[in-house]
Formats: C-alpha cells, structure tokens, sequence
C-alpha cells in the first residue's frame, strides 16, 4: 500500500470501531481520537490488534508508546516509521 | 477514627506531588478548620464532585473529623443525573474544584447546595507543620459514605456506610490479609466506587501504608504499568478485568520483582486472563477477589493457599460468612433444608459487620435485601467439598461494563420520557473489550432519522457517556410476559436475530 492507502485503510478501520453515536464527518488527522470522543481508551487496544495484523508492527518487543497512538498522523507516522525498519 | 495509629503518605502520579503523613496532618488541620468557619457541622451530607486527586484523600477526612458524610460522585454524569442524586440525599455542601463544570456548579447551586470552591479555599500553603489535631467529630454509627450505585435518572439507590461498618471492613481484611503485601499500593481505580475507595485505597492507606494515586482507568497509565511498577516499587495493586488487555499488550512486564500482590474484581476473571495476570507481574499471589458495595467491597476471595485458576473460583470469605440458598426472597428460612446442597448452584447470601447501614432514604428498599442480618446478593454461586466459594452468574439487572456497573433501568428511564418512545428495553450485550456492553431496543411511531437523532439529542442530555448505548435497535413492538411486562432476555434474544441501526450514519450532520 503507498501512503494514501494506508491512510485511507486506517480511516476505514478507525469506522468500524469509533462510537456508534460519532457522525460519519471525517476524522481531523491531529486530533486526540480518545478525547475527542471518536473512540473510548479501551478501543486503542483494537489499533493496536490492527497494527499488529496489518502493518506487522511487534509491540511485544518495542512495547506501546501511547503517543504514538494519539491520533490519526501520530498513527500514519508510526507505521511510516516501522516499514522503513 | 483510623485503622492504625497514623495514616500512610500519599503520592499523586500524574503530578509527581507527594505528601507525607505529617504533612497530611497539617493539611487536614487546615482544612477542617476552614469547613467548620464555612458552617458545616455534624450530620451534613456533602458532595465531592472530583477524586483520585491528593486533595480528595485529605478532603474525605476533614468533613470525617467535622462528622459530615461524605458523598463521592462520578464526575462523568451529566446535570440532569447529578440534579437527580442532590434532590434525594439533599446535600448541603458540594466541594468543588477547578475541573467541575460551571453547570454543573450552577445547577447545584440552584438546589440550595452551598458550593465550596477548595482551590480557592484560604488553606495555608505551604503547611506548617500545625500542632494541635482537631477532636473528631464523628462517632461509629453516625454515616460516614453515601456511594451512589443505581437509580441516577429515576430514584437513586445510596449505599449508607458508617464508620462502624467501615473499621469493620479494614479490620477484617487486615485480620485475613494482612498489610505488608500493602505497603506500597497504587490505585487505578475511581474514587467514587467501592472497590477503588473503601478496599483498593482506604484499606491499606488508613493502615499506615503508602498510597499512590492515578488517574480512573488511564490508558497512559496502563500502557506503562510495568515501568510504574518498578519506578514506584509498587507492592500491590486491584484491577478490574477490562484494564488488562491494554496492559498486556503494551506495557512490559515489571522488572523490579516489587510486586507482592494483585488483586481482580468487579467484574469476572477467567482462568486464562488469571494466568496471564500471575506471568505478566511475576507474583502467584494473584486474587480474585469478590466484593459489593453493600457489603463495603471486598468480602471473599482466594486466599486459599496453592490452586490453580478456574473460571469463577472466588475461595475464602474475608470477614464474612458466605451461604447459599434456594430462595432469593427474605422471608426465606435460614434453616437446613433451605440450604443448597455441596456443589449445588444458588442465591448467594453474606453475613458480615461490614454490611451497609442501608439504602438512604429507602427503608423498604433495604428491608427487600436484608433479612436477620444476612444480605441477599443478588448473585448466583456454589459452595464446593473443599468450602470454596464459586461465583455462576448473575440476577441482578445490570450492565457490567469492564467493572462499570450500568443499570437498564436508568436507561429506560430517560428514553420513556422523550416525547415518542412508545416502549424501550435496554439489555447487555456482549463486547471483547469491555465483557458487556450496552444495547437498547426502542418502539417509536416514527422511525425517520429527525426522531432518532432527536432520542439521541435527548439521551446525550440527560445521560453519562459511558452509559450511551453501543448499539440501537429500532423495533415495531417489543415481547412481553404473561403479566404483559417487557421481557428483557425475550427482548435480548430478538434483537440477537436483528441488525442495529447504523447510528453514526443517521447523525451525519451534512443530511441528504
């Protein structure tokens, strides 16, 4: 996938797991997804499951910097990051 | 007033402040002295609308010493739900600080609670290190807690605590647990509930031991516990369930070997959650522990030296007795026949001096639950041929949400009072994070997106967040019983052969 796929994979999923009561409106890529309501805490797990299964990223090995999962670009940097290594 | 003859230090991890017994004292001086010129007295109920905070701890024991009540609230409920609990326990006093809204404050405010803004309060600063501690206040049977559990849209049930049933509490767990596993114990938990105040907090802080504060459920905070773990040698620390799958995926295990001990609960603990707990923090001392509000939390658990983990093993009562009968009704005999057989399944009922003083301002209410003594839980369980306890489900309407207790009634309560719910049944439904989630079915005359999104204008109003359903179905009529009353396992089974509504889709802002 090139960089706008992954973006674009990455919002489809975000879909599927936000809040049910979140309006279809476009997700701002800088915005924290836990405190603007998209998503409860407990669904960064779910990212994390999805990374794992489509990016291959090993949190096993390098643990979870919650940064790295504040927001869609923070998001988008990490797997930029990871398929370089 | 205290477990021990001094009170443990206390430490606040997102801030980094820590305060040290002495300075607690002098803190506290402060603040009852500041109270008591304020006009509280004896006998006030006060609401405390923040916690997991130092200031909440020195808080909780100041109005203690002026002999109030304390009433701790969920800071996430809305002002309609907070109106709601001021109008049944009538408080005449709020604490208040900078992260309560200003509606929140206006609405109360509006009640005729007196609001009392302790960021502002002229407390000394930085403390002297003050002589004279203030004589206490409180005596034993005067109501020290009031902790709300159901009821916040409709009638709110508060579980009364007095100090009595308290130190009954601490005693019995330091009796049966002993304290050096408590040494240095971190709360994760919210300050406004059972487990995380009275056992998680309480217990070990007002046996002299130290107690490091957290933010409620934080996921920064879980995705590093490992590292706070060895930063802070932690010894111990209570969790519910739900917070584990971030923890163990993302947060190393702890290095330092510190901890002691961990316990579980709130919600249940299977066996393959339990085993990966007892790797991941390298201690077997890993218990399940059982506890409810009413009996002031933790009331059985498994210190029952060397087993292996089973789904619904709880094991020991802790300052209890623990006896399982047919019946779940209180003019049930408490004689031989009455009892389940070994190994049979049936109503749990506890014997403790930890029991409730009742449910504020509802006599009948507690009398439904309280019968010579003994409380009927409302749970399901077995005792086995070794005596250990088996929790096997539950009876209780509720909603157990990673460890949040949501209750379908408040739910109902809301939506049958927008203007075109013609029949509504919330039930659970089940959720791989959180166990339970929350699903409602709704009959309404019109099924167009301007009505639905209209409910859901009216449920964000009057409705917490956490208690939003996760899924809406929106259904021609809902099944009933003989007796003509919904049925909420007939409503759950019809909606389990439904799709829900795509919510997000209808709230689109942009319609078209």
């Amino acid at each position: 996938m090139d960089a706008e796929q992954k973006k674009q994979h990455l919002l489809d999923f975000l879909q599927t797991i936000q809040r049910p009561d979140y309006p279809h409106e476009g997700i701002d890529e800088g915005s924290s997804l836990v405190e603007s309501g998209l998503i409860d805490s407990l669904a960064l797990l779910e990212i994390v499951m999805y990374l794992e299964q489509t990016h291959r990223i090993d949190f096993a090995e390098r643990g979870i910097d919650p940064g790295d999962l504040r927001s869609v670009r923070s998001i988008l940097d990490l797997i930029a990051r990871e398929s370089q290594t | 007033m205290f477990v021990d003859s001094k009170i443990g230090d206390l430490a606040e991890l997102a801030s980094g402040r820590n305060w040290t017994g002495a300075e607690l004292s002098a803190r506290l001086i402060a603040r009852h002295s500041a109270y008591r010129d304020q006009g509280m007295e004896r006998g006030d109920r006060v609401f405390v609308l923040y916690g997991n905070k130092l200031e909440f701890f020195v808080d909780l024991l100041a109005l203690w010493y002026v002999g109030a009540s304390v009433v701790p609230v969920d800071g996430r409920l809305t002002l309609f739900e907070i109106e709601n609990l001021a109008r049944a326990v009538t408080p005449r006093f709020a604490l208040i600080d900078v992260t309560v809204p200003a509606n929140i404050v206006t609405g109360l405010s509006a009640q005729g609670v007196t609001m009392l803004d302790t960021s502002s309060l002229d407390f000394i600063a930085p403390p002297r290190i003050e002589t004279v501690a203030p004589q206490c206040a409180a005596r034993l049977d005067d109501q020290a807690l009031i902790l709300f559990t159901s009821g916040t849209t409709g009638v709110p049930k508060g579980v009364v605590h007095t100090h009595r049933s308290l130190r009954a509490r601490w005693l019995s767990l330091r009796q049966c647990l002993g304290v050096k596993s408590y040494e240095r114990t971190l709360c994760l938990l919210p300050t406004h509930f059972g487990h995380g105040l009275i056992c998680n907090s309480l217990f070990p802080w007002l046996c002299g031991q130290q107690l490091f504060i957290a933010p409620a459920f934080s996921t920064e905070m879980l995705l590093q516990l490992g590292r706070i773990v060895d930063q802070h040698r932690i010894t111990f620390l209570s969790s519910v369930p739900s917070m584990w799958g971030l923890t163990l995926k993302g947060s190393k295990p702890p290095q330092g070997k510190s901890l002691r001990r961990i316990h579980c609960g709130s919600a249940p603990l299977s066996a393959h959650l339990w085993r990966q707990i007892r790797a991941w923090s390298g201690t077997r001392e890993v218990f399940n522990a059982y506890g409810i509000t009413e009996t002031g939390s933790w009331v059985a658990g498994t210190t029952i030296g060397e087993f292996e983990p089973e789904d619904g093993l709880v094991g020991a009562p802790w300052g209890s007795a623990i006896k399982i009968l047919k019946s779940a009704e209180r003019n049930a005999p408490f004689e031989s026949d009455c009892e389940c057989k070994v190994d049979e399944t049936g109503n749990v009922w506890l014997n403790t001096a930890a029991l409730m003083q009742g449910y504020y301002g509802q006599a009948e209410l507690t009398e439904q639950v309280i019968s010579g003594g003994w409380f009927v839980t409302g749970d399901m369980g077995l005792i086995d041929r070794r005596g250990w306890f088996y929790l096997k489900g539950r009876e209780r309407d509720e909603i157990n949400k990673g460890g949040t207790k949501i209750y379908p009634a408040d739910i109902d309560a809301v939506v049958e009072r927008f203007e075109y719910t013609q029949a509504v049944c919330t039930f659970a439904t089940a959720d791989s994070l959180y166990g339970q989630n929350v699903a409602m079915a709704v009959v309404l005359p019109n099924q167009d997106a301007a009505t639905i999104r209209q409910l859901h204008a009216w449920m964000k109003a009057h409705l917490a967040d956490f208690k939003m359903p996760q899924r809406w179905y929106v259904v021609e009529a809902l099944p009933q019983n003989s007796r003509g009353k919904i049925s909420r396992s007939s409503v759950q089974e019809l909606c389990a052969r439904l799709k829900p509504i795509d919510l997000a889709g209808l709230l689109k802002r942009d319609s078209r």
